[in-house]
């Protein structure tokens, strides 16, 4: 081997979008890493085969492109119908489509944080695998293990109530919804908010004690400058399900806002690459790849002005902290995702307690009168575009959709450099090496984790390859 | 609400059917599980799942009996009941998740587990589609004969 010879380490596969994913990582000639690559494998064509289909079928359709967030499908889509449409949804529509909204959002964060990510923050991230995932929470922190199984519970009942179904509910359509919200359903929802709330604010506690307790590490997990994107209210705050665009730069300086979300081509576009599937979102004035910007709770949190409920805003005064303008570490999407958390319970307690919440009053009909309709929303994973061009008829000629975990593509990549090159060294493979790399993901929660087939784990098989093809160290899991 | 399904509740007899209902064979639980539900028997709910959560600990904890009804891809061609006892694993929210996992969750984290059964249903077909094979259609009347039994016991 010479002084110049590199060695590529393969992890294949890292997991899925509705699929799979694998990971790339170059050694140098002294084995400090020098390069990864985070290659999506999976093709889904969900743009290429709704063409020709009617408008109106597409929030069932794209429902269907997640089990976990189907939610969050259909809401962008119906929203892109109604902008077909071109007849505005009456007020207990969209109150109710922002309660569904809440729903999932707690239930998606909820998962999330307590059966993804808890099992490395509570038993260690090179804990025995065997165990270090919800079974091993449940067996060694039970008590953490049903708060969060009934949190979650609570989001998925939020969404069982008001859409008709826990899974795929086809509630929202064009125009507004189909399913009005019963007396006795908002009062059984009202009755479950106080046990969420306290258990809201104890998974807050839990993660500001893991954050006291390993300060160097958060703040330096897979931290990086980066630009940030995501809906705002007219004022500022944060915002899930209407609102406009505001970007801001590494310091938190706002360079771009009250973007209206269907001019999102003027400030997005899309590059791609031949080692993955999933294309590279970036901002058009900053060029690809200067332009990489994150969404999601991190982002949303770093660019929100207030947050519109007062717990959530105190949540929020805290975690900006005064002295950073900016939270860079990738570490703090968990953070962040608990205090959406209990911004999502404050709001749902709002929407239950609006007059108009069990209004009957919920659809309108019109005929199809724009050529094009462009939906958005902030999905728990970050902003969800569904931008749709029809014919005369209404049938479909072109569909477009940027999802949270394609915004998220540059900077998921440079989260695996970032971590792989502090913890990975040198030729020997270490299983706690491999899942550090996939916290760096999980952080980001992308649609990859819900496809694994064991909770928690993702199936990887590393191989050392010498230049000659012999196969000097190999790990394998799953 | 409180993590009490009014829906539930101390259901004297508790039917959790799962799977996807748009890969043909493969929902044959599913439907069992909302056919039973339509037969409106005394004392039975029954719960229609895409699959196995933890979230279904609490009420299995609260049943006096739970059956799984689930497709079965081995070799078994006629429709299996077997009695399950709670049991460790990691298999839960996955493609071929294991009902004892959930037993066990249940036990160790609600303080009980019912006497339970996993019905399994021999299939053929788990292409894309909402129809049932011939096969997988004789196991659902099956299946639903058996549960009426087991249901009348309880």
């Amino acid at each position: 081997m010479t002084e110049t010879s590199t060695r590529t380490i393969t992890i294949n596969p890292v997991t899925r979008i509705e699929g799979h994913a694998k990971i790339t990582i170059q050694l140098d000639a002294v084995g400090n890493v020098a390069d990864t690559q985070f290659h999506v494998v999976e093709f889904r064509g969900f743009e290429k085969f709704c063409e020709g289909r009617f408008f109106a079928e597409m929030p069932q359709i794209t429902a269907r492109i997640c089990g976990i967030c189907p939610v969050s499908h259909l809401l962008a889509s119906a929203k892109a119908c109604d902008a077909v449409l071109g007849a505005p949804i009456l007020r207990p529509a969209k109150l109710l489509r922002e309660l569904l909204h809440m729903g999932q959002l707690t239930q998606s964060h909820a998962l999330s944080f307590f059966h993804l990510s808890a099992p490395d923050l509570l038993l260690g991230y090179d804990a025995d695998p065997a165990i270090r995932n919800v079974v091993g929470l449940i067996q060694q922190h039970p008590d953490i293990a049903v708060k969060g199984v009934r949190l979650r519970k609570y989001g998925q009942e939020i969404i069982k109530f008001t859409g008709g179904r826990k899974i795929h509910p086809d509630f929202p359509i064009p125009g507004g919804v189909n399913k009005a919200l019963t007396v006795a359903e908002r009062d059984e929802m009202r009755k479950g908010l106080p046990e969420a709330f306290a258990q809201a604010k104890f998974a807050l506690d839990l993660l500001k004690k893991y954050q006291e307790a390993h300060h160097d590490e958060v703040e330096t997990f897979a931290s990086f400058d980066s630009n940030y994107m995501g809906l705002v209210q007219p004022d500022g705050a944060l915002e899930h399900y209407d609102g406009n665009l505001r970007f801001t730069d590494q310091n938190g300086k706002i360079v771009e806002d009250q973007v209206p979300p269907a001019n999102y081509l003027e400030v997005i576009a899309e590059a791609t690459e031949p080692w993955s599937y999933l294309k590279f979102p970036f901002i058009k004035w900053l060029g690809y790849p200067a332009g990489m910007y994150r969404v999601g709770p991190l982002a949303r949190l770093n660019l929100a002005s207030k947050i519109s409920t007062p717990q959530a805003n105190a949540a929020l005064r805290e975690w900006k902290d005064g002295r950073n303008p900016v939270r860079r570490s990738s570490f703090y999407y968990h953070w962040a995702r608990l205090i959406e958390i209990l911004y999502a319970l404050e709001r749902t307690q709002q929407l239950l307690d609006d007059p108009d919440i069990c209004s009957t009053d919920i659809m309108v009909t019109a005929r199809p009168v724009n050529e094009q309709g462009v939906g958005v929303i902030e999905a728990p994973r970050g902003t969800l575009f569904h931008h749709y061009w029809v014919d005369g008829n209404g049938r479909i000629e072109k569909v477009n959709l940027i999802v949270a975990t394609g915004h998220n593509n540059l900077a998921m990549n440079r989260s695996v450099l970032s971590v792989a090159k502090k913890y990975v060294k040198g030729n020997q493979l270490q299983e706690g090496m491999l899942n550090r790399v996939e916290a760096a993901i999980r952080c980001y929660d992308p649609c990859l984790s819900c496809s694994t087939h064991a909770v928690g784990q993702m199936p990887l098989h590393v191989q050392l390859v010498a230049p000659d093809g012999q196969v000097l160290d190999e790990l394998a899991r799953g | 609400m409180s993590g009490n399904s009014r829906q539930t509740a101390g259901a004297d007899f508790l039917v959790i059917g799962y799977g996807n209902t748009l890969r043909s064979d493969d929902g044959v639980g599913a439907k069992v599980a909302a056919a039973v539900a339509e037969l409106g028997l005394p004392g039975v709910v029954a719960l229609v799942r895409h699959q196995l959560a933890p979230e279904l600990a609490e009420p299995i904890s609260e049943a006096h009996a739970v059956v799984f009804v689930d497709a079965a891809v081995d070799a078994a061609t006629e429709v299996q009941m077997r009695q399950l006892e709670p049991a460790d694993g990691a298999q839960l929210m996955a493609h071929a998740a294991d009902p004892r996992t959930l037993l066990a969750f249940a036990k160790q984290l609600f303080g009980r587990c019912p006497p339970a059964w996993w019905l399994t249903i021999p299939v053929e077909n788990l292409g894309f589609g909402e129809e049932l094979s011939p096969l997988a259609r004789r196991g659902y009347e099956t299946a639903l004969e058996k549960i009426r039994a087991l249901a009348g016991c309880h």
